[in-house]
């Protein structure tokens, strides 16, 4: 049914991969802001149980590859849909996947959330090829400053019935409850430092404890501190992203935490497979996996490089 | 302009997974694959001696160049490349760093003003995070023979990697990119180790390329280069390998757009800069890390 939502969202369009104006992309983000500032830090996902489920984990900009993935997870609104982050950088179409997904949330906002993943940066995506695509493709880099303020409107993780906690990286040292995540302020960038930065970037790690990365910032936590959380919170699983998985998910921690990857062939060139996580309504878990979109049909990279006279 | 070379009798194979050409003496095999599943990335993860391995690690992939006259065999793998990677403490030499942020990240996290004190955390592994190797390629087990790289001479020309052949426009015979191993060092910037090949009608010429970018920290590229003359009797092949090291800044500085960051993503760009910048910097002082991979090396190896 058209409703006055329509004219913010350009779904046909989009779906066809189609760019939107200049002017579209501003009126969605505005609207899209004036959703997300309404959503709490930790987003509740309660939907009614004859909804299907899905959790996905990064898209980075694959949008053929996230069409496959709404084949395997059927359209939205009929499934409920959680993207845990990194929508953007790397692939060919970070606009037309960011903005897909958003046109969804704004015509949907029941059916689709988004939580923040650490590409969701303005300092980040000026490296891994987001800013440069806006650029490329509207000549301007007015369409990656507004998507860059809704980035800062994403919630930071979200829980499904109150037993499923998604995050696009992990967990904190400071934070022992999801309750304290909730008072964290999260309107802007990502920092480097503290709770934010630690949910959006830290790993899971076989080790007992936390663990400092080798790389000289960011945490990594053992699985002691997952079933910890997982039992003083009343959950039963820590849905994240954030890590390449060959096989499209890894459980870990006698399956307290999963990284679900949703990037196919990743980068192109990897050869994975990638997943969503289905959940019933009693929240078990079913992994659907799927490989990437075929490349004959798309403008992706031949799989062999043309001969080149480096030297 | 000089005249159109002959083209020596080769064959070409083919599978979905690797490429050979038999040229002369010669036969070279890439093998191109998937990265490794999770059972391969456990058997090869142990066989480096534990330290994690690159988010994208290419362990089936190699180059392998077999001399049959001379039985000489020498490859380019994931695996020996990685046992390159400084496997426990960093030790002087190794060129280890930090993440641009790690200082202000502890500081935030341990000063007096902090508000978030650190837990009591857990040595992890040490290890070379930034997947820095040295490695030049190798014999293989099965060589039946082993060959010793000499320094080059000085003044002798074929001791030098000609590049006004190289730069020709001969056909290529055969090419391939073997990608062994990349890593986004999460996001901190990129590690990735890359083997390119082309045989041409009279030249076999490789080039393995690590490069290193670490946000707001440094950039480094290490070389090695493989060139061998089917002219060349007895058989000889050359091997340079160089080091380039310079800070972020440094190379930043010389951007196209300033604001747009993308060629510090591209190898090609980062070794073309660093080759630009006075070698007195980018292959002595570096980024002051006091890398062991700085500077230039020219080999040569007799097969017989």
């Amino acid at each position: 049914m058209p409703s006055d939502l329509d004219k913010f969202v350009q779904i046909e369009q989009l779906l066809r991969c189609e760019p939107i104006s200049e002017e579209q992309v501003k009126r969605l983000c505005i609207k899209a802001r004036e959703i997300l500032i309404e959503e709490a830090n930790v987003q509740v996902v309660d939907s009614p149980v004859t909804v299907r489920r899905e959790i996905c984990g990064d898209i980075h900009g694959q949008f053929w590859d996230m069409m496959e993935l709404f084949k395997v997870g059927g359209p939205c609104p009929e499934t409920n849909y959680l993207f845990m982050g990194d929508f953007v950088d790397r692939g060919f179409y970070s606009v037309e996947t960011f903005l897909l997904l958003l046109a969804l949330k704004v015509r949907y906002p029941e059916r689709m959330t988004l939580i923040r993943g650490n590409h969701e940066s303005r300092q980040i995506t000026q490296v891994y090829g987001f800013y440069d695509e806006c650029q490329r493709k509207y000549g301007s880099s007015n369409v990656w400053r507004w998507c860059c303020e809704v980035f800062d409107y994403l919630a930071l993780g979200a829980i499904i019935d109150g037993r499923v906690f998604c995050v696009h990286g992990g967990l904190s040292p400071s934070l022992q409850g999801i309750d304290q995540i909730r008072t964290i302020d999260r309107k802007q960038e990502v920092p480097h430092d503290g709770a934010m930065c630690d949910l959006l970037w830290s790993d899971p790690d076989d080790i007992v404890g936390w663990g400092l990365s080798p790389r000289g910032a960011g945490y990594l936590f053992g699985g002691d501190i997952v079933k910890m959380f997982a039992h003083r919170n009343g959950i039963d699983l820590i849905a994240r992203a954030h890590q390449l998985a060959m096989e499209g998910y890894k459980l870990m921690f006698d399956k307290t935490i999963v990284t679900v990857w949703s990037a196919p062939n990743y980068c192109y060139r990897c050869g994975n497979v990638a997943s969503i996580l289905e959940l019933d309504e009693h929240l078990a878990q079913e992994y659907k996996v799927f490989s990437h979109a075929p490349s004959d049909v798309r403008s992706i990279p031949a799989k062999r490089p043309p001969a080149d006279y480096f030297l | 302009m000089s005249a159109a070379v002959s083209v020596p009798k080769h064959r070409l194979f083919e599978s979905p997974n690797s490429r050979a050409i038999e040229i002369g003496p010669w036969t070279i095999t890439a093998r191109t694959n998937p990265i490794s599943n999770a059972g391969q990335s456990d058997a090869l993860q142990a066989a480096i001696g534990g330290i994690p391995l690159p988010e994208m690690t290419f362990g089936s992939n190699s180059l392998e160049l077999e001399h049959k006259d001379s039985g000489w065999k020498y490859a380019f793998t994931t695996e020996e490349a990685l046992k390159g990677v400084r496997n426990g403490e960093l030790q002087e030499g190794d060129g280890g760093v930090k993440v641009g942020y790690a200082d202000a990240w502890i500081k935030s996290r341990t000063g007096a003003s902090s508000s978030i004190p650190m837990p009591q955390t857990v040595p992890t592994k040490p290890f070379d995070w930034t997947y820095t190797t040295l490695y030049p390629g190798h014999s293989t087990a099965s060589s039946s023979s082993t060959i010793e790289w000499k320094p080059a001479e000085r003044n002798n020309a074929l001791h030098t990697i000609p590049l006004a052949e190289l730069t020709r426009h001969d056909p290529i015979l055969f090419y391939a990119e073997i990608p062994l191993y990349e890593d986004e060092l999460h996001d901190n910037g990129a590690s990735h180790l890359l083997v390119r090949i082309r045989v041409m009608p009279t030249c076999i010429f490789i080039l393995q390329r690590f490069t290193l970018r670490v946000d707001n920290v440094l950039f480094r590229t290490f070389d090695t280069r493989i060139y061998h003359s089917f002219a060349s009797s007895p058989p000889l092949v050359v091997r340079e390998t160089s080091g380039w090291e310079a800070p972020y800044d440094r190379v930043k500085y010389r951007l196209p757009k300033r604001d747009d960051l993308t060629p510090l993503t591209d190898p090609m760009w980062i070794a073309k800069i660093l080759s630009e910048i006075p070698s007195e910097i980018s292959q002595e002082i570096g980024a002051g890390t006091k890398w062991r991979g700085l500077g230039n090396k020219v080999e040569v190896a007799t097969l017989q």
